[in-house]
């Protein structure tokens, strides 16, 4: 009896435990295999012309005979093109063409990857809506950065032109303190024709540093600096600037490499200097001056700490629209406070993040009156991506996209070519 | 009660042998099982591992350009998207294909050796290629994962002579699965002859078609026999781009002129007698050469770059630590290949040397040996190097955990 039991557990697992084969075990990944055969076959557009050729065309047994000689001998292949038509909001697949080895089907075990190719008679635009205003990028040389470990306040002033340049009819890179100072006086510090000081974005690449003119310096220097980043908030609200900050805790230092270059920022940094959290208090009372008319210190610390932040659905759909991918979560550990939107009278726009504990991890807060100031309150190392998505979400260009076609759109423009991969043999 | 006794105990016998066997039959199902487990996941990892490799740049981005050391292994071109591959961070991967080559002989300087048929070489100082172990290490692997990477063409372009007088070249082009039928075919043929002291190279361009076999003939009013020759040639299919080469020489003593990459970072080539690398008796020979450089355009095609010192004289080192060779340098970031033809009286020879693998469509083999791995898992890729079409082929096997091999034995 109980040799019986036995048997009858064995057979029963042995029946239901059954392993696979070694093909399945460890097949190729035939999916990647179909993309990169599909992107290589594009290569210089090639599969994209073959996909708009008439069925009698040499290019479709061209096509044909390159598939069969790029696999391995053991894969079977179908590939099929589809029309793309768009009715109204929905896409419609109309089949044009497939071409494969296998008489038989590809079985159950294959695997397929889709390409979107588009006709060479086609020429597609993505025009940005342009923002009214300058855009000047801080890349001083004379200042130092800090939290911003692994770069330098150069290589992201260089990459922040590239991201958002697009987006101002004018970009001018500050090069150093004294066109900072220029700029804080209200001119012009360059050539281009459409520079204006007036409705301007500031992006200070310097993390928690900020760059202070020699002449600042001089004038302002009462609570180690913390009087310069008032004049700072000032000069926001006089010229309705937005003042960008891409890192942790804004306005923490002032940096100046040849004014301050026996000064360090108490972490060994020279040409630093350390003003502690009273400089971003003095920011704000300077962008509410109206309600702050004078300056005066506070020292206390208004960040806090939230820990692990999400993206908010509208971050989600402008990193879309955008085209920018960063991670949509994220560490906080500087985030502002939202008391300081009844405080310094300002509002919260185009949070990318949802608040946690009412605290905005990056968000641009606009004063009632003039000026604005976008605040990236997350940890180390930077991601000027935030920052450019925190920019575009608050001023939202609109992209123009456009589609021209030389055969008055009597062909579709858009195939979809897919690509099925089988193994043969092995099992 | 005797009787009932030894029927308890031959009930109990049997009871304790049916356990057994039958335990016995489950663990084996139960070890099957474990093992497909850890065998699949030595799949999955090998794919990961190659689309990690060929999806980023490594860091620096440009290293394939540098002697830089490496802090992030990958073999992708800097700025390209997808799986479009360096082919100069594939030049510096030491090759598991062909044996280090000493240069100058005896003087412990070793170059890594990326074997490229007669006539054609690339020598890159082993000091500033990067190892398996380098690699393996840098992308989190080392001691768990081994692993080797073929590179290798995915079109072969094979020619060779057919009829030599005239010149009659057959060029045959095959995939891995089928030949290459109908497929253009441009071809670049350089012919050495001597204009004073130093020999020129004659270029003939011409443009066929491949039957429906992937075979073409290649047709030349001279005879090859007596001529010395290069052709490259290129094919290209509805999007597959596949190339080959073949030299011809009358120059029989040796090796002749060897290239060797002896700067990587400022791109500085050696042109080394033979009689330098290996003793081929006496008498040994003087060389007059001429060193052309072509670089490969976006539209896959061939243009003359000057380069310095392209003409020169080289004898034979004599010893003492002396030795002669002739000095070039090459466009860093720019692929292509060097072209040196050389006389010694009246014999002529021809040399190679791509810059960039894939401008000469050479193959590569990086990584560690899988010899003695019962198991062993395989993924593949299509790539792009140099606007020519590969095939990426990893071997991953595991380094940990049962029924494994390494250097104490069986696991």
């Amino acid at each position: 009896m109980v040799i019986l039991i036995l048997a009858v557990a064995f057979g029963a697992a042995t029946f239901f435990a059954v392993l696979p084969s070694p093909t399945q075990i460890a097949s190729p990944n035939l999916r990647q295999l179909a993309l990169t055969t599909l992107q290589v076959l594009d290569a210089n557009k090639a599969l994209a012309k073959v996909a708009f050729e008439d069925l009698g065309d040499q290019a479709w047994t061209d096509l044909e005979i390159a598939l069969s000689a790029s696999l391995p001998p053991n894969i079977v292949y179908n590939l099929t093109v589809y029309d793309m038509v768009e009715v109204g909001d929905a896409t419609t697949y109309s089949k044009v063409h497939s071409i494969t080895n296998s008489e038989s089907g590809l079985g159950t075990d294959s695997e397929a990857s889709t390409y979107l190719v588009t006709s060479t008679n086609v020429t597609f635009t993505v025009t940005p809506q342009k923002i009214s205003g300058t855009l000047y990028i801080l890349n001083c040389t004379d200042a130092n950065g800090w939290w911003i470990t692994g770069y330098t306040s150069q290589s992201l002033a260089t990459d922040l032109q590239n991201l958002l340049s697009p987006y101002f009819n004018t970009t001018v890179m500050v090069q150093n303190t004294t066109d900072l100072g220029a700029l804080l006086n209200g001119n012009e510090i360059s050539s281009f024709p459409h520079e204006n000081v007036t409705n301007a974005v500031i992006i200070n690449t310097c993390g928690e540093a900020v760059p202070i003119p020699s002449m600042y310096a001089d004038l302002f220097p009462r609570d180690s600096y913390a009087e310069y980043c008032y004049e700072l908030g000032k000069r926001v609200n006089q010229y309705n600037w937005t003042w960008v900050s891409i890192v942790g805790y804004p306005f923490y230092y002032v940096s100046n490499t040849v004014k301050l270059s026996s000064s360090h920022n108490s972490w060994g940094i020279y040409g630093m200097r350390n003003v502690g959290s009273g400089g971003l208090n003095s920011f704000l009372r300077g962008l509410d001056v109206e309600n702050y008319p004078s300056y005066s210190y506070d020292g206390s610390w208004i960040t806090g700490s939230p820990g692990v932040v999400y993206f908010s659905s509208n971050a989600s759909y402008y990193s879309n629209y955008y085209g920018l991918y960063p991670s949509p979560y994220q560490t906080a550990t500087r985030a502002l406070p939202s008391w300081i939107q009844g405080t310094y009278h300002t509002t919260v726009m185009a949070s990318v993040f949802n608040p946690v504990s009412d605290r905005y991890a990056a968000a641009t807060f606009k004063h009632t009156g003039t000026g604005a100031f976008t605040a990236i309150g997350l940890t180390r190392t930077p991601d000027i991506r935030i920052t450019g998505l925190a920019l575009l979400m608050y001023y939202h260009p609109i992209i123009y996209k456009s589609e021209f076609t030389l055969t008055a759109g009597e062909r579709p423009t858009q195939r979809l070519v897919i690509l099925q991969l089988s193994q043969q043999g092995g099992g | 009660m005797v009787g009932v006794t030894i029927d308890h105990l031959v009930a109990t016998t049997a009871f304790i042998a049916a356990i057994l066997l039958f335990v016995g039959l489950f663990a084996q199902t139960i070890q099957a099982a474990i093992l497909y487990q850890q065998n699949r996941h030595v799949a999955f990892k090998a794919s990961d591992l190659l689309d990690n490799i060929l999806l980023s740049p490594g860091y620096p981005y440009n290293w394939g350009e540098t002697n830089d050391t490496l802090s992030c292994f990958g073999l992708q071109k800097p700025g390209a998207s997808g799986y479009v591959l360096s082919s100069f961070a594939l030049m510096r991967l030491i090759s598991l294909s062909g044996e280090p080559v000493e240069y100058p002989r005896d003087s412990g300087k070793w170059y890594n050796n990326i074997s490229l048929g007669p006539g054609g070489y690339l020598f890159i100082p082993i000091s500033d290629s990067i190892n398996y172990e380098t690699a393996s290490r840098l992308l989190g692997v080392n001691g768990t994962y081994g692993f080797q990477l073929s590179i290798k063409p995915i079109i072969e372009v094979s020619i060779s002579e057919y009829q030599s007088n005239p010149l009659k070249l057959k060029v045959e082009v095959n995939g891995p699965g089928f030949p290459l039928s109908g497929a253009n075919l441009s071809y670049y043929l350089y012919r050495s002859y001597q204009t004073g002291q130093y020999p020129s190279i004659e270029l003939s361009i011409g443009t066929t078609q491949t039957d429906s076999s992937g075979v073409t003939y290649l047709n030349f009013t001279f005879d090859g026999a007596s001529e010395t020759y290069t052709i490259v040639a290129y094919a290209r299919l509805s999007g597959l781009l596949g190339l080959g080469h073949y030299s011809h020489e009358t120059f029989t003593k040796g090796a002749g002129v060897i290239p060797f990459v002896v700067d990587y970072e400022e791109g500085k080539v050696y042109l080394a007698h033979s009689w330098d690398v290996h003793d081929t008796g006496t008498p040994v020979p003087n060389y007059f050469y001429s060193a052309t450089f072509f670089i490969l355009t976006e539209e896959f095609t061939f243009q003359e770059w000057p380069i310095a010192n392209s003409t020169g004289q080289i004898n034979y080192g004599g010893g003492g630590g002396q030795y002669n060779y002739g000095e070039t340098t090459l466009p860093v970031g720019y692929p292509g290949f060097l072209l040196v033809t050389y006389r010694s009286g009246d014999d002529y020879g021809m040399c190679i040397m791509p810059w960039g693998i894939g401008t000469l469509a050479v193959s590569t083999l990086f990584g560690g040996n899988p010899a003695g791995n019962v198991w062993t898992a395989t993924d593949l890729r299509q790539v792009i190097v140099d606007q020519m079409a590969y095939q990426v082929q990893i071997t991953c096997w595991s380094l940990s955990g049962y029924q494994i091999w390494n250097s104490r034995g069986w696991f």
